[in-house]
């Protein structure tokens, strides 16, 4: 855990990086939003004070935002649009398997749920969030809320995350399908090793219209690993032995297998109109959302 | 290609050893356990065929096949391998080596003997001996002697090869043949092998019980030696003495031929021969005393062997054969007398006066108590023959005659009227008479009528009938058996001809009767000798070049010289071929002695690799354990 001070906000980040974090703001590729009013622009014309565009006129239209100016100039009528402002749910998924609990993965996924939410609720999105544990006596689910005041409900929700167990990616986000409603945007931070298919739940999530951000977050020795000589390896949730002979013999191997899933991942969510990043734990959180997030265009400062 | 045989076959059974290695490679295969988040990406390395290929999966065992290879090449090193000889598996092999003078001739280059090249062939094949092989040394040269029994024990072996030295005598095959010959009795001799240098008598009068492997090492380099010295008596005091010289090469060789005489050289002459023009000297020399003569033959250039370079002959002094006739025997002494340097005791006594002769004619009187080297009996029945052959008043006829006997060499025998009859009695026979020691030199109708007998240095013929009861003292052939029988009591008193001793055995020599003489050789060593009771040494082996002193006590009594004196061992020429009884054998100068060829060495020379090998791909440095 960070050595933050008690005066600090959340034991997950300072109050300086909190600070920068309210500033910024998530940009999904598809403006998937709820009917319900809110501050995330809307891709159709709205009501609000704000211009943004003119079109033809069409009949049927409310004669009300007709601009007569321009009908007086051009003799031909033209209709005024103004920004709509819908509300977005942001969906936060925390894989909380004993296999985040390896290095500082699981504080790295609780880092950056924790922002990606924060900016969320800065944004007067609705926001909710899932832990995926085994774990019956930890909370697993904050339910959707937006406005300031969620803040910190979701910073206690995701510092009260322990983790542990051996629940599937897949599996949980069909049982987090069956408690959300609404539209926006899914993020999933996990580090997506699993034998099932994750293809099937990233279409249940594109079918409930969330755009789906896959944040693969792993830890160095999984990036890299430095492994010799005859060795089993057991799996740390399942229990499961694998015996493997002159590890250091299938090193390319094992890269090239690392490499693949990650194209596969980040192919499955581009095609559902989605993003992909694989991150390091052993990367900072700063460097992580305002490097290689913001320079992939997944938030916006 | 034969396929490698196994001198410890039993040494297989350690293959079993594989089956514990096996077990514990799996039991040691506790391989670390090590947890990782997930089991997925390396499930997937798992099943990715390229860690599956056939080679990928040799890789994952490589450390079992290592030691799976290494296990079984130590048995297999333990299992004693070895590469069969293309000849014949032999489990007892004879190896007759030869240490005539000729294998002591050096090459001119190298400077090795032949001896020594054959002790390297013989040093190898011992080296590779297997298990179940025993080898036993002969050497051989005018004889053969058995240097150890049938062994492996590589130890033993070699010591007697390393103690092998060339002697100064011919090679002969027969003995050393018969020698291993009486082995095939005992051992299951196939094969005898023979490394010589191939100059042997081509002729050997052997019948092979086994197969013979004649092998050669090339003939040593130019050689230049005397195979011959003789002397003949020209006069009273005079003496021609006879050196021949002979050669080895096809051109001719230059060399001094010196003649020593009392420690000084007397005479020298340059002579040049080749192996076809060998050169006869003749030297005449006068001696009133006993006069010892040495050659030395001093080679212009390179000379192979130089055990014949010198040769020893000592001329006797000068006196007259003495002789004694008995007084009826008037035909015998006109025959007699008119020979030159005789001394014929004239007296009308019955019995001699002296009590030693060179020559004595002898009838059924006796001669007392006389004694000569050469004794003629006429008309006398030697008394052990006596229930043999009886004379009968009757005429009997020579039928035939020993005509290369010295005795009757020039003599015609075929009308001589016998009014006599010796004849042998009933169910004797010529055998009987061999066997007691006498040979039949004149054969009648009915019996013997000459017969020989040899004892020690003396010798004594027997005419069975009396010639004067016969015609042949009125044939020609009488006076020239009277000069046969000066001639030959000549020869036996060392007074017309003498011939250098060669080595081998040395002559007999007179000395007192019945005492111990040590005998002093040009090795220094010394050896004991007791004389007969005839005053007669012999039997005394020479095989050394050089002079042997017979001593009594710290006096020198005489000195006799030996030398090689054997011109096939000067020519060292080899044979192409043996000639035995009933089968050719050729010798093989570019044959190799063939020898099964362990590789143990080798199997465990490559276990050694694989365990570095192996020590090397598994403790290489591969950075730090996770």
């Amino acid at each position: 855990m960070s050595d933050t001070a008690p005066s600090q906000l959340t034991t997950l980040f300072d109050n300086s990086t909190l600070n920068q974090i309210e500033r910024m703001r998530l940009k999904p590729n598809r403006r998937l939003t709820n009917r319900a009013r809110g501050e995330h622009l809307s891709g159709k014309g709205g009501s609000s004070t704000d211009f943004a565009d003119f079109r033809d006129y069409v009949a049927g239209d409310d004669l009300r935002y007709v601009d007569w100016n321009i009908f007086a100039r051009l003799r031909r009528p033209y209709i005024k649009q103004f920004q709509h402002e819908e509300e977005m749910h942001v969906v936060l998924l925390v894989d909380a398997s004993t296999s985040m609990l390896f290095a500082d993965k699981m504080l790295r996924a609780k880092q950056l749920a924790a922002a990606f939410g924060i900016m969320g609720l800065q944004n007067v999105e609705r926001v909710s969030a899932y832990a995926i544990h085994a774990r019956q006596d930890q909370p697993w689910m904050l339910p959707p809320g937006a406005g300031r005041t969620r803040i910190r409900k979701l910073l206690k929700f995701l510092e009260g995350i322990e983790g542990g167990g051996n629940i599937p990616i897949e599996k949980a986000i069909e049982t987090m399908l069956r408690f959300h409603r609404g539209r926006g945007v899914a993020i999933i931070i996990s580090d997506f090793l699993t034998f099932g298919d994750v293809s099937r739940p990233l279409n249940l999530l594109y079918s409930a219209g969330l755009e789906v951000w896959g944040l693969q977050v792993l830890a160095e020795s999984e990036i890299h690993p430095n492994v010799q000589g005859d060795l089993r390896f057991v799996d740390s949730e399942t229990q499961e032995t694998l015996d493997i002979t002159n590890a250091s013999e299938l090193l390319n191997v094992y890269q090239d297998q690392r490499i693949w899933l990650q194209n596969a991942l980040h192919s499955m969510c581009r095609s559902r109109q989605g993003r992909f990043m694989s991150v390091s734990s052993g990367m900072t959180l700063p460097t992580i959302l305002f490097e290689h997030l913001c320079r992939q265009g997944w938030i916006l400062r | 290609m034969k396929l490698p045989g196994f001198v410890n076959l039993f040494g297989a059974w350690f293959l079993l050893a594989l089956i514990p290695l096996i077990i514990l490679y799996f039991l040691k295969l506790r391989r670390p356990k090590m947890e990782v988040p997930s089991l997925a990406l390396w499930q997937s390395v798992v099943n990715d065929q390229r860690v599956n290929s056939p080679f990928q999966k040799f890789r994952r065992n490589l450390l079992l096949l290592l030691q799976i290879l290494l296990l079984c090449l130590l048995v297999l090193a333990l299992m004693q391998p070895f590469f069969q000889a293309d000849a014949e598996v032999a489990e007892y092999k004879p190896l007759l080596i030869d240490c005539s003078a000729s294998m002591s001739a050096t090459d001119e280059f190298t400077g090795k003997t032949r001896l020594e090249l054959v002790k390297e062939r013989v040093r190898a094949q011992i080296d590779n001996l297997t298990g179940d092989q025993r080898i036993s040394l002969f050497a051989f040269s005018n004889t053969g002697r058995r240097l150890t029994e049938f062994s492996n024990d590589r130890r033993a072996l070699l010591k007697a090869l390393e103690a092998l030295q060339a002697t100064d005598m011919p090679g002969q095959l027969d003995d050393v043949l018969r020698m291993a010959a009486a082995y095939t009795r005992t051992f299951p001799i196939k094969t005898v092998t023979i490394l010589t240098d191939g100059n042997l008598p081509d002729q050997v009068d052997f019948e092979l019980p086994f197969s013979l492997d004649v092998q050669r090492v090339d003939a040593g380099g130019p050689n230049v030696g005397i195979t011959e010295m003789s002397a003949r008596r020209s006069g009273p005091e005079e003496w021609e003495v006879f050196v021949r010289v002979s050669a080895s090469s096809v051109d001719l060789r230059g060399a001094e031929l010196q003649l020593w005489e009392d420690g000084e050289q007397r005479e020298s002459h340059q002579v040049e021969v080749s192996n076809e023009e060998s050169e006869r000297l003749v030297f005449p020399v006068t001696a009133r005393q006993t006069k010892p003569l040495e050659a030395r033959l001093v080679p212009a250039g390179f000379d192979s062997l130089a055990v014949d370079n010198r040769v020893w002959l000592t001329l006797p002094a000068a006196r007259p054969l003495k002789v004694w006739v008995s007084p009826k025997l008037a035909s015998w002494r006109h025959a007699v007398r008119v020979q030159p340097n005789l001394d014929l005791e004239e007296s009308e006594t019955a019995e001699p006066r002296g009590a030693e002769y060179d020559l004595l004619i002898i009838d059924e009187d006796g001669a007392g108590s006389a004694e000569a080297p050469v004794q003629l009996f006429v008309g006398v029945v030697p008394s052990d023959l006596q229930e043999l052959i009886k004379v009968e008043e009757d005429v009997s006829s020579v039928v035939d005659w020993n005509r290369t006997a010295p005795m009757l060499r020039h003599v015609q025998l075929a009308d001589v009227q016998i009014g006599e009859q010796p004849r042998l009695a009933v169910g004797a026979a010529t055998k009987d008479l061999e066997e007691r020691g006498y040979e039949v030199l004149i054969d009648g109708n009915a019996g013997p009528l000459m017969l020989q007998r040899r004892e020690g240095l003396s010798v004594s013929y027997w005419f069975t009938f009396h010639t004067d009861r016969s015609t042949l003292p009125y044939r020609v052939g009488f006076p020239i058996i009277a000069a046969n029988v000066v001639e030959a009591a000549l020869k036996q008193a060392s007074l017309s001809e003498v011939v250098a001793a060669a080595t081998g055995v040395l002559p007999p020599i007179s000395v007192d009767a019945n005492r111990s003489y040590t005998i002093r050789t040009p090795d220094g060593e010394t050896l004991s000798a007791e004389a007969n009771v005839a005053g007669t040494l012999d039997g005394i082996a020479a095989s050394r070049v050089g002079r042997y002193d017979v001593m009594d006590g710290s006096n020198i009594v005489t000195s006799i010289g030996t030398g090689l004196l054997s011109g096939t061992e000067t020519s060292l020429k080899p044979v192409e071929e043996l000639r035995f009884s009933e089968l050719t054998v050729a010798t093989d100068e570019a044959k190799q002695l063939d020898s099964d060829k362990p590789f143990w060495w080798f199997l465990a020379l490559l276990a050694f690799g694989v365990l570095m090998f192996e020590w090397w791909y598994f403790q290489r440095a591969r950075g730090v354990m996770v």
